[in-house]
């Protein structure tokens, strides 16, 4: 386990501080995935696992509260799981995921109550949409390397910002569209929370699968080359741009997606949930979900999520204390918090009987 | 067209905000020498330049100068702690970890900022004076003479640090050649520390320069920093005379922007100029030490 993880492994030195989260390690370690791409099988026991507690978890647990925090969860990790192929599996970095987001809910909201479009159809031109708004971004600044997409990316969501909060004719202005429908599919309308966790997991589990089978493909490998090096990836003649961009477009198509579901859902679309924060919250899913890895963002989505809830609850000091935790997670799990957990916990009590055994020997 | 008259008029105000993105720039410059780090909590300390200044001046009753002196220590201060228990921590995790991790930094303080001091906007006394005089048609604000001065002093004064000094010079050694500055004995990451402390006075200065002009709330850092940053990038990514040129063009542009288009997307505007940037000259308009503009 573990060890022959492509992501580059750091050395694992023995931290103090290790010792004081073993225990919710253990406990993390037993329900999180460990995300070590290449596995042989694609989907395991484990999987099945997942997807009965998915459907049967809001039956049992029939809190709406626990219900509307998922259907959140879910949209957040449809767009960080198009991030994770971005970002984990290429390598590059975008800080204007939300404005993906919020080009897809826009595209639907304008759809649907304008030119009452059904949902669905509304639903696959968003993710067009955005997908044509990452391809025109792309295009020029994903031939440059280094940092230039995550610049580029941040300043066309500040612009999409502006030019949403400038054409009240179009998009409402700063209070934004509500009214949007209901989202429907075969006659079903999706109006109360289970039935929007179930679609939302649905698609997300759809999408899922998607993406699995895209790392598993020949452009997934390709991804990975070009994550690990550039000019390796070009020597074995990988065209560098042109997969970043593909990458590129596949995550705002999933942004799309996720966007979309956002305005059919809270029936709302407004500037302030588009902001540089939503593209924050996105990548640190990410991240603390681990890169290369695709529950991770999952995993993470579903954490942070609940983390914002929890932390609503504090108030004026709700903000700062957020600040705060994003440090301290990003400081104590730089890797993601389900990364290698087995494998530190092996490492950990393999210390402990070393570090005994030595003093055994000091003391005879 | 009215919109040229107002052109001359446009332009000062232009040369007075861009005094403040080029501080603010050259404070992206100054942590990106010493790291590559790009500190996305500069603006921040912009931010908190103003608002504690403020704070002094109404609650504590200093002083002006004692209590503008003591807000830019107090700012200084903030940024050492940055270093200390952001940055240094993180100091093996990739690139990626620690720009989040000053993103994150840059949310906790401003909202720190909304907590202790109110989400009110602040505004401080003009330096001297708040009579306009006026030059030729062209109204100046006596505040816009002093951001000028002092963004003239303030470089003049970086530049002295940064080619006159030892630690200035070990500062400059660090980044030019990490591993050579190693080899000598500097210690790079005392040197990002001093780094951090330069950034955050300039910034503090910065935010105490333009507060008397336009109002300062908690939130309004952020966007400065952004802006900065832009003038960071359009100047050329790494280049102190970089950031000033950058500083001073977006400035100008920006506000020549408001004569043409409608004045909503004044924001809008220095994004533009960044993805235009990107696209045809990514190394900034003197070019980039950093920049490795070569296409696939």
């Amino acid at each position: 386990m573990g060890g022959g993880s492509i992501t580059t492994v750091s050395k694992n030195e023995f931290r103090k501080r290790d010792l004081f989260y073993v225990v919710p390690m253990w406990l993390l370690s037993l329900v999180l995935p460990n995300p070590v791409p290449h596995r042989k099988r694609e989907f395991q026991k484990r999987d099945l696992i997942y997807l009965a507690i998915l459907v049967v978890l809001p039956l049992l647990w029939r809190d709406f509260h626990f219900h509307h925090l998922m259907v959140l969860a879910g949209m957040n990790a449809i767009s960080a799981l198009g991030l994770s192929l971005f970002l984990g599996y290429t390598g590059q970095i975008s800080l204007g995921h939300a404005a993906f987001f919020g080009a897809g809910a826009y595209t639907t909201a304008l759809l649907t109550t304008q030119q009452g479009f059904p949902s669905l159809l509304a639903f696959i031109i968003s993710a067009a949409v955005s997908a044509s708004f990452a391809y025109v971004i792309g295009k020029p600044i994903l031939k440059l390397k280094g940092y230039f997409l995550a610049l580029a990316t941040l300043g066309f969501g500040e612009i999409f910002l502006v030019i949403v909060r400038e054409t009240p004719g179009l998009t409402g202005g700063v209070v934004g569209i509500s009214g949007i429908p209901w989202f429907t599919f075969a006659g079903i309308v999706f109006d109360t929370y289970l039935k929007q966790y179930y679609l939302i997991w649905g698609v997300l589990i759809g999408l899922l699968i998607f993406s699995k089978n895209i790392v598993r493909s020949r452009m997934g490998r390709a991804f990975l080359a070009v994550s690990a090096s550039e000019d390796a990836a070009s020597t074995v003649g990988i065209p560098v741009a042109q997969t970043k961009l593909k990458a590129f477009v596949m995550s705002a198509a999933f942004a799309g997606f996720g966007g979309s579901l956002f305005a059919s859902v809270m029936a709302t679309a407004s500037p302030e949930s588009f902001s540089l924060n939503l593209s924050i919250l996105i990548v640190m899913m990410v991240i603390l979900g681990g890169m290369g890895n695709l529950y991770g963002p999952i995993a993470g989505a579903i954490f942070l999520t609940w983390l914002t809830d929890v932390l609503a609850g504090f108030q004026e000091y709700s903000l700062p204390l957020y600040g705060m935790i994003f440090i301290l997670l990003l400081i104590f799990f730089p890797e993601g918090i389900g990364t290698r957990l087995g494998f530190r916990i092996v490492y950990l009590i393999s210390y402990w009987a070393k570090k005994r055994r030595r003093e055994k020997g000091k003391i005879e | 067209m009215t919109s040229w008259a107002y052109i001359p008029q446009l332009l000062i105000t232009g040369v007075t905000i861009g005094a403040i993105y080029a501080l603010v720039a050259i404070g992206f410059v100054t942590i990106a020498r010493a790291s590559q780090i790009i500190n996305f909590a500069q603006g921040e300390f912009v931010m908190l330049g103003g608002v504690i200044t403020f704070v002094l001046l109404n609650k504590g009753f200093l002083p002006y100068p004692v209590a503008a002196l003591l807000a830019v220590l107090i700012v200084i201060l903030i940024g050492f702690s940055l270093h200390r228990l952001v940055i240094h921590p993180l100091r093996k995790a990739s690139l990626l970890i620690i720009l989040m991790a000053t993103l994150g930094a840059s949310f906790f303080m401003s909202s720190t900022s909304n907590l202790v001091f109110g989400s009110l906007p602040k505004s401080l006394p003009p330096f001297s004076g708040s009579e306009a005089f006026h030059v030729w048609g062209i109204s100046i604000l006596p505040q816009s003479l002093w951001v000028f001065l002092a963004t003239s002093l303030l470089l003049i004064l970086l530049y002295l640090l940064s080619h006159r000094t030892f630690i200035g010079k070990a500062m400059e050694a660090s980044s030019t050649d990490p591993m050579g500055a190693d080899l000598v004995g500097i210690s790079r990451d005392l040197m990002l520390l001093m780094a951090f402390g330069v950034s955050a006075g300039v910034g503090a200065i910065a935010g105490i320069l333009i507060t008397p002009i336009f109002y300062t709330s908690y939130n309004s850092g952020t966007l400065l920093g952004l802006k900065g940053f832009v003038a960071a990038v359009l100047g050329g990514w790494g280049k102190p005379s970089g950031a000033i040129l950058g500083g001073f063009v977006l400035g100008i542009l920006e506000s020549a922007g408001i004569a043409f288009i409608p004045s909503g997307y004044k924001d809008g505007v220095a994004f533009g100029i960044l993805l235009l940037i990107l696209y045809f000259r990514p190394k900034g308009i003197l070019g980039s030490p950093f920049v490795d503009s070569r296409r696939w």
